[in-house]
């Protein structure tokens, strides 16, 4: 909502009519003979060789998996193969103009986007960067491999560098491009910018806008392609992938060298199936895939259909394209149609389609069709087209000999390094800035409206008498965290802030505010309401080397993001052998008084997937240091906040919240208050429900109550608590988690189990009901309160002299409950 | 009619704001929509528009003042009209006041509960938490006849800290002794305020009851206990045992006793002679072995172990390959003697004042024993007996010949087994051919 942009009633109610551009379809119609000006005749080969490279990878793949072995060699592969036998013309002309620097990014079925782009690349680099990279990729073990008996060319090796790399990935094992770690489905190479491969159908729509993204803003060259299959087009994410890569902004309101379109091509790899389900006629309503651009902006994204079954239709096509996108036009989108002749996968009958439909597509096959063009232009021979194809079987040979041999690729040895997977999933470093240049800023930070403002303010919530000062004179938790924002700001370069409402608006909660003043709109700016692409694009934007806080206004919106939290964030750094850093700090904030869809603490629910840091600081001082932290590190973390107490104070550390930089390791709780009776841990905001039920114990029971605030979830140190519990040998559990399945339960039995002996009653969790948050009346109803918290001690941990209950947590009445699922 | 000017509310939650400028000043004119101030909360900035018609009669605050929402801040009205009144609330501090909630330092103790004993049937469940079957377990508290007052009937800890309270105070010892015997805690004790000693438990089983007596051990019977298994639990130790015909022997010690004036040289004395004579030969056994590196010693200082009434000690006769026979029997008979008195100089009984040692129980008719190495030395000589044993006297005659049993513990750590066999084999030789001045 820039003031800048006047919305004027006149002009938009006025009556008017919707023009589309026309969407060219297969408008690709040069002979061979025309095209002999634009390649040499052993570009034309090489674009052959590259097709049969495909299809020999392919062949031999499921050979492997429907006979068990490939020209006398026996095997057996066990995990994946999702082919695309026939699709090899739209792989080689997609990537036949792509560089190194140039990234592309695929699917599940992207094995001859590998071999296209890998091959590409070989091409377009010089001998001295390739042997670099070949050289130091997992210290050369892959070239060492290849390199044995080697006669020939650097780009020789470097072809069985890069047909070794992947199948040795395919086959699981630990001398593959990503150590076995990712496999059929999600192999990649990054030196020859081939970007990660996705499982999940779509997955690379929103996380390609990202690396997109990051080009932009980081002013690097080379454009980015997502390769998504044209079932994929149903998909949400896709679809906010689309809408964050078309966001008028780019055009209007990023200046200089930032203004115009994101450079990225949205690939659609039509080969007409989603599997089994036929996308024209049955699953989408399209009809043609290229349609989708009218709908997305002014351009209709430069849609085009391609004829994919002609590799010099693609070629013809990504030259154009890559024009605009040079005139920073983008982004475009291209339906490059092709068919798979192989199944879905091995196991898959054909059982939605004809014999007769496959037939016709054989009968015009991609490489038969080019072979037959080539041989009439009299640009080779059948004989050298044999040769070629001879070469590439004797090659699949070479590297399927090698790399089923478990001495010279063995999988990876986790008898000998039992942790070895355990040592990947986070990357654990401490990296001021990702890139080192000077940072984009628009003034100094002393200059900055609220920097000055923070100045003014008591850095300790009380005066020396112990009166608390105004709360807003306080420094306040929003403070905290906008003090280690700004600061990482003003040292990384690459660091990137995004979310609904992080410009103008200084985010929703004000952590933002003053920010807008210091940074130009390439570094701070409104994503579209579409949490999938704000998280997709941020997994997008680090996997290229930037660093990113992406922001959730409300905790429950974690759920439009499901799979980017999920299933992509927290996997691609372990998947990749740790190539990939993943500094993403995602930035979710707890509601309440919204009702039950804006007062969620999902926390358990992350803390549950491998892969994420999780923290929920409560302090300005804590919310700072683990601000910087988070920063300062290259893994991703889930960064809590809570909207019950931005306006906080610092209660707890002398001498206030430093102005200098400092920080606070991730996994350590900390003891807000000590005592000797019973040990009260909580996570998040619920704390300031602990210390006042820590009063009332103290004065009413005589009972004195030790508060210790996990801060961080994951890691998390039990050490503490143990020590805290061989004082108290008591334990109450709370945070405002609905209880059912929720963190505390793990915690509390972990602590059963490391400090058995030490409990003199079970840990007791103390969390909100299993049901809808109600509105902000009831919420003493749903909330833990400093109520609860004692009548569970009286209930179930020690019986409080003259106390008397006012709710229920008799064991009768768990019972109830959970027979009820309520 | 002049109007007052309010700081204005911005949503539920902001009790005041940050007054930022005023944008006129008293006097001027102000018409309905001009911008009159700004201001702004913990989350934002905002401006004021004047809303309606007039002059600026009077401001109340200035830039950075904390307003409370509502509070009038300025007046707006006709030129020439009063502006009495409108300043009451700014007389007031602007501080708001929050009352602290200081948590009371003066910590109150959690209160005892009153403990109630119970018949303990032996079929009945215990309901007792971990951490209070710990305790009593190892306050050994009856437990079982403890009425609980956790939830459910539960035993924790604050009962069995209550029947502990209950109960006279024990002393570790008579715990300790309650614990290995099963007895349980007398009524009253003889101790300092009623404490039980170990003298006041009642046992169980009448059978067993009194049949004993618990002595404190002497500080020197701690150190040894302490330097013997230590010995045993950081060595490598085994022991190789030989004999040497002791013919020789006993003709020296005829000869000695048979001479008239000659010092009382002893059995004892001449085989650590020989003994002095086998390790200058061997100096890896003449050593002290110190984990990760040796010590060998030019010069024997030899330590003799002597059995005192206060228990054993073994004085080191330094330089002992310098002594004649002479000095040398002289010297055993001071140092034993010296150690018996408890005047020996305390340096020569420290373990690494001696280089080797010998323990010699011959006199007292062993025949063969393991004797515990001294550490850090690498071995020790038992001497044992004299017995008489079948042997090959040549020409197919048989005869009984008196043997001197040796036995050698050395620590494998330093020493192999064919070296330590040398050594002690020499020790033998040594002692077969034996001559000696006196």
């Amino acid at each position: 909502m820039p003031k800048s942009q006047f919305i004027d009633p006149a002009k938009v109610r006025q009556s008017g009519k919707i023009e589309f551009k026309d969407i060219p379809v297969n408008q690709y119609h040069k002979s061979i003979e025309e095209e002999k000006v634009n390649f040499s005749k052993e570009q034309f080969k090489d674009i052959y060789h590259d097709m049969v490279l495909i299809r020999e990878f392919e062949t031999m793949l499921n050979e492997i998996k429907v006979k068990g072995e490939y020209q006398g060699i026996s095997y057996n592969h066990p995990g994946p193969a999702h082919l695309s036998i026939g699709q090899e013309s739209a792989a080689v002309g997609m990537a036949y103009h792509l560089d190194e620097k140039d990234f592309i990014f695929g699917s599940h079925r992207s094995h001859g986007e590998i071999l296209a782009k890998g091959m590409s690349a070989i091409h377009k680099m010089d001998d001295a960067t390739l042997t670099a990279v070949m050289q130091n990729f997992f210290d050369g073990t892959i070239l060492k491999i290849v390199s044995e008996n080697h006669q020939g060319d650097l780009k020789s090796l470097a072809r069985r560098f890069l047909i070794y790399g992947t199948l040795a990935e395919v086959f699981a094992r630990e001398t593959g491009f990503n150590k076995g770690l990712g496999g059929s489905m999600h192999a990649f190479f990054t030196p020859f910018g081939v970007y990660p491969n996705n499982a999940i159908v779509g997955g690379s729509g929103d996380i390609a806008v990202g690396a997109a993204l990051f080009k932009k803003v980081n002013q690097k060259d080379g454009i980015v392609v997502a390769n998504i299959g044209d079932a994929s087009m149903a998909c949400g994410p896709v679809w906010e992938g689309l809408s964050f890569a078309s966001m008028d902004q780019f055009e209007k309101l990023w200046e200089g060298a930032y203004k115009g379109g994101l450079p990225i091509i949205f690939n659609i790899m039509n080969n007409q199936y989603g599997m089994g389900g036929q996308t024209c006629g049955e699953t989408m309503g399209y009809d043609i895939a290229a349609r989708i651009g009218a709908g997305v902006n002014r351009d209709s994204m430069h849609a085009e259909r391609v004829d994919g079954y002609n590799p010099l239709a693609v070629i013809d096509a990504y030259s154009r394209k890559m024009e605009l996108l040079k005139d920073k036009k983008g982004p475009v989108l291209l339906d490059v149609l092709t068919y798979r002749y192989s199944g879905h996968s091995p196991s898959d009958a054909s059982s939605y389609r004809s014999k007769e439909e496959v037939e016709a597509w054989e009968d015009q096959d991609c490489i038969l069709s080019y072979a037959k063009e080539l041989t009439g232009a009299g640009i080779a021979s059948i004989d050298e087209l044999e040769a070629i194809k001879a070469d590439i079987t004797e090659l699949m040979k070479y590297s399927m000999t090698l790399a089923i041999d478990d001495e010279v690729s063995p999988c990876m040895d986790l008898v000998k390094h039992p942790e070895i997977i355990g040592d990947m999933m986070f990357s654990e470093g401490s990296v001021d800035k990702m890139e080192d240049r000077p940072v984009e800023v628009n003034h100094p930070m002393e200059e900055n409206p609220r920097v000055k403002q923070i100045a003014k303010k008591e850095r300790f919530a009380f005066d020396t008498n112990g009166k608390s000062f105004s709360k807003i004179k306080q420094y306040q938790l929003r403070d905290g965290l906008f003090e280690a924002i700004v600061d990482r700001f003003y040292k990384d370069p690459t660091l990137v802030a995004y979310g609904e409402e992080n410009r103008d608006w200084g985010g929703a909660f004000a952590v933002y505010r003053g920010l807008t003043e210091a940074l130009p709109y390439q570094r701070l700016f409104n994503s579209p309401i579409s949490e999938a692409s704000i998280i997709g694009t941020a997994i997008g934007y680090a996997m290229c080397g930037g660093r990113v806080i992406p922001e959730i206004m409300y905790c429950d919106f974690l759920g439009r993001c499901g799979d980017e939290v999920f299933n992509q964030l927290p996997k691609w750094q372990a998947m990749s052998g740790n190539v990939i850093k993943m500094p993403v700090v995602i930035r979710v904030s707890v509601g309440s008084k919204y009702g039950a869809q804006h007062s969620q603490d999902w926390s358990s629910l992350v803390a549950h997937i491998p892969g994420l840091k999780v923290c929920f600081p409560v302090t300005p001082y804590d919310a700072k240091g683990m601000m910087n932290t988070a920063l300062q590190g290259t893994d991703p973390v889930i960064f809590f906040e809570s909207q019950r107490i931005y306006d906080i104070g610092e209660q707890f550390h002398e001498g206030g919240v430093p102005e200098e930089y400092y920080e606070i390791p991730f996994g350590e709780p900390d003891v807000k208050k000590e005592g000797k009776d019973i040990t009260i841990l909580s996570i998040g905001a619920t704390m300031y429900r602990a210390l006042e039920a820590a009063q009332e114990l103290e004065e009413k029971y005589g009972m004195s109550a030790e508060v210790i605030d996990a801060r961080s979830i994951v890691p998390f140190n039990y050490e503490p608590v143990i020590e805290s519990l061989k004082k108290t040998g008591r334990i109450v559990l709370t945070s405002d988690a609905n209880e059912r399945g929720s963190f505390l339960k793990d915690m509390a039995q972990r602590i059963t189990e490391l400090a058995f002996d030490e409990l003199d009653a079970p840990p007791v969790v103390v969390g909100s009901r299993n049901w809808i948050t109600p509105a902000y009346e009831l919420e003493d109803y749903f909330f833990p309160t400093k109520e609860w918290l004692i009548d569970a001690i009286h209930e179930k941990i020690v019986p409080l002299k003259g106390h008397v209950v006012t709710n229920n947590f008799t064991n009768a009445e768990i019972i109830r409950r959970s027979k009820l699922g309520i | 009619m002049a109007n007052a000017i309010i700081m204005p509310r911005q949503g539920q939650s902001v009790e005041s704001c940050i007054f930022t400028d005023w944008y006129k000043q008293v006097g001027d004119v102000i018409a309905k929509g001009d911008m009159l101030f700004a201001y702004e909360t913990d989350k934002a900035s905002f401006e004021q528009e004047a809303e309606e018609d007039g002059v600026l009669l009077a401001v109340f605050c200035e830039a950075g003042d904390e307003i409370p929402v509502l509070q009038n801040i300025g007046v707006i009205g006709q030129e020439g009209e009063s502006v009495d009144g409108f300043n009451s609330n700014s007389a007031e501090s602007t501080e708001v006041e929050i009352q602290v909630t200081e948590v009371d330092k003066q910590v109150q103790e959690e209160p005892v509960v009153e403990i109630v004993l119970k018949e303990s049937d032996s079929d009945e469940r215990v309901k007792i938490s971990p951490r209070a079957k710990k305790m009593a377990e190892s306050e050994l508290v009856p437990y079982a006849s403890i009425v609980g007052t956790g939830p459910e009937g539960r035993v924790i800890v604050r009962d069995i800290e209550a029947y502990l309270l209950s109960k006279p105070k024990v002393t570790p010892l008579a715990k300790e002794v309650m614990k290995e015997e099963g007895l349980t805690i007398a009524e009253k004790g003889s101790g300092l305020a009623g404490a039980v000693r170990a003298t006041d438990l009642s046992a169980n089983n009448p059978v067993y009851g009194n049949d004993f007596e618990i002595k404190r051990l002497p500080n020197i019977r701690k150190l040894i206990a302490k330097a013997m298994h230590a010995s045993l639990q950081n060595s490598a130790q085994l022991t190789h045992h030989l004999g040497a015909d002791a013919r020789r022997l006993l003709e020296l010690r005829k000869q000695v006793k048979a001479t008239e004036g000659a010092p009382n040289i002893t059995i004892n004395d001449m085989v650590c002679f020989a003994l002095i004579k086998a390790l200058k030969q061997f100096p890896d056994a003449n050593a002290h072995f110190l984990g990760d590196s040796v010590k060998y010693f030019s010069k024997v200082h030899l330590g003799l172990a002597v059995d005192t009434e206060r228990g054993l000690m073994v004085p080191a006769i330094k330089n002992a390959d310098d002594l004649s026979i002479t000095g040398l029997s002289n010297q055993f008979k001071e140092v034993a003697e010296s150690c018996r008195q408890g005047n020996v100089d305390p340096e020569l009984l420290n373990s690494e004042a001696a280089s080797f040692t010998v323990s010699n129980l011959g006199n007292y008719g062993v025949e063969m024993f393991t004797p515990v190495i001294n550490l850090p030395q690498v071995a020790i000589l038992g001497v044992n007996t004299i017995v008489p044993r079948p042997a090959d006297l040549g020409g197919g005659v048989y005869g009984f010949v008196p043997y001197m049993g040796l036995s050698l513990t050395y620590d494998h750590q330093a020493l192999d087994g064919g070296m330590a066999t040398r050594f002690l084999k020499q020790i033998a030789i040594e002692i077969e051919n034996l001559t000696i001045d006196f």
